[in-house]
């Protein structure tokens, strides 16, 4: 009983490793005759060597500090502005007025909502390019801000869901971004320049240039990512 | 210039020869030197070696053994042998004279 639980634990310890190491690995401590015990600290000390060794480069740091920590706190406030706006543009009482008078407030949300879907899908696909490997640490970085606000959430006209509007969006990023690592350059340049332009309404905005240059800057990283390909 | 362990597990690779594997290394390294050595140490060495292009792996056969599972062949490159000669003589040239008495 007590040999087939540590078996379990072995094998379920050792399915963090990439398969083929995985196959060799639990070979050798057959071989060797290792008990389940030993065998299972074995099998953490060399994924512990193997994630270290991972954070040597310089990728996931960027990937962690640099994106999914900043870009979830600053994406989650971009969503209670949207949804406020939302609400208050498209509220029940407006939408009962039946005169559609949106004006230029209207257009304003409209260009929140491209930011948000584009910063967050732009952020998820650089964040999954550069991290891969160690992109379960990167979630848990932009988890913990996410858990904290949720718990400090207290706004009562919207649901807490509404600070995670931008997850959607980041998630299908980091899948992209997994999957493709680099966009072609006419993509990633017409996506920087947009996301870009629809910034400028608000430089005249004291103290706004920072937040917005921390969600764009991934969008300048793409284009030059991509350059290099062309 | 190769690491201590680096020199120690190229060494023994060579020792075993066609028989060089991961648990073979392993066993050779904890008889010969009288310490243990972490399958942690090992594959991230043997990975480390690899890059430098002192060693070659590949997949070798599964044995009823192994329970089925195959073995991590390694075999030394003429770099790396070279690579290991040359620590060698770095640590005779550094020890020759040296009188080991205990203070």
């Amino acid at each position: 009983m007590g040999s087939q639980l540590s078996n379990v634990c072995l094998n379920l310890i050792a399915s963090l490793l990439e398969p083929h190491e995985r196959e060799v690995v639990l070979g050798d401590l057959t071989e060797a005759g290792e008990s389940g015990f030993r065998s299972s600290l074995a099998v953490i000390g060399l994924i512990t060597r193997r994630q270290v060794g991972l954070w040597r480069n310089w990728r996931p740091w960027l990937a962690a500090f640099g994106i999914a920590l900043p870009g979830s706190l600053l994406l989650m406030g971009l969503s209670v502005s949207v949804s406020r706006s939302w609400q208050e543009y498209l509220g029940p009482e407006i939408m009962r007025a039946s005169g559609l008078h949106l004006g230029l407030g209207f257009v304003l949300l409209l260009c929140n909502v491209f930011l948000l879907s584009a910063w967050s899908w732009i952020g998820g696909f650089v964040t999954g390019a550069l991290s891969r490997r160690t992109l379960w640490v990167t979630a848990a970085f932009s988890f913990a801000p996410c858990v904290f606000c949720l718990e400090r959430f207290r706004i009562e006209a919207l649901s807490r869901l509404c600070l995670l509007l931008f997850l959607p969006g980041a998630v299908w990023g980091v899948w992209s971004g997994l999957r493709l690592a680099r966009l072609r350059l006419s993509r990633a340049l017409a996506l920087a320049i947009a996301v870009t332009a629809l910034t400028i309404p608000s430089w005249s905005q004291k103290g706004a240039w920072l937040p917005n240059w921390a969600l764009s800057w991934p969008a300048w990283y793409l284009v030059a990512a991509s350059r290099r390909t062309v | 210039m190769l690491g201590e362990f680096e020199y120690l597990l190229i060494a023994a690779a060579i020792r075993l020869g066609d028989y060089a594997y991961g648990a073979a290394i392993r066993e050779e390294l904890q008889t010969t030197t009288g310490r243990s050595c972490s399958i942690g140490a090992l594959y991230t060495t043997l990975e480390r070696l690899e890059t430098k292009g002192f060693v070659k792996t590949w997949m070798g056969e599964a044995t009823a053994q192994r329970g089925g599972r195959p073995k991590r062949m390694v075999c030394v490159t003429p770099k790396g042998v070279q690579a290991a000669k040359d620590f060698y003589e770095a640590i005779r040239n550094v020890s020759r004279g040296i009188r080991w008495a205990a203070n």
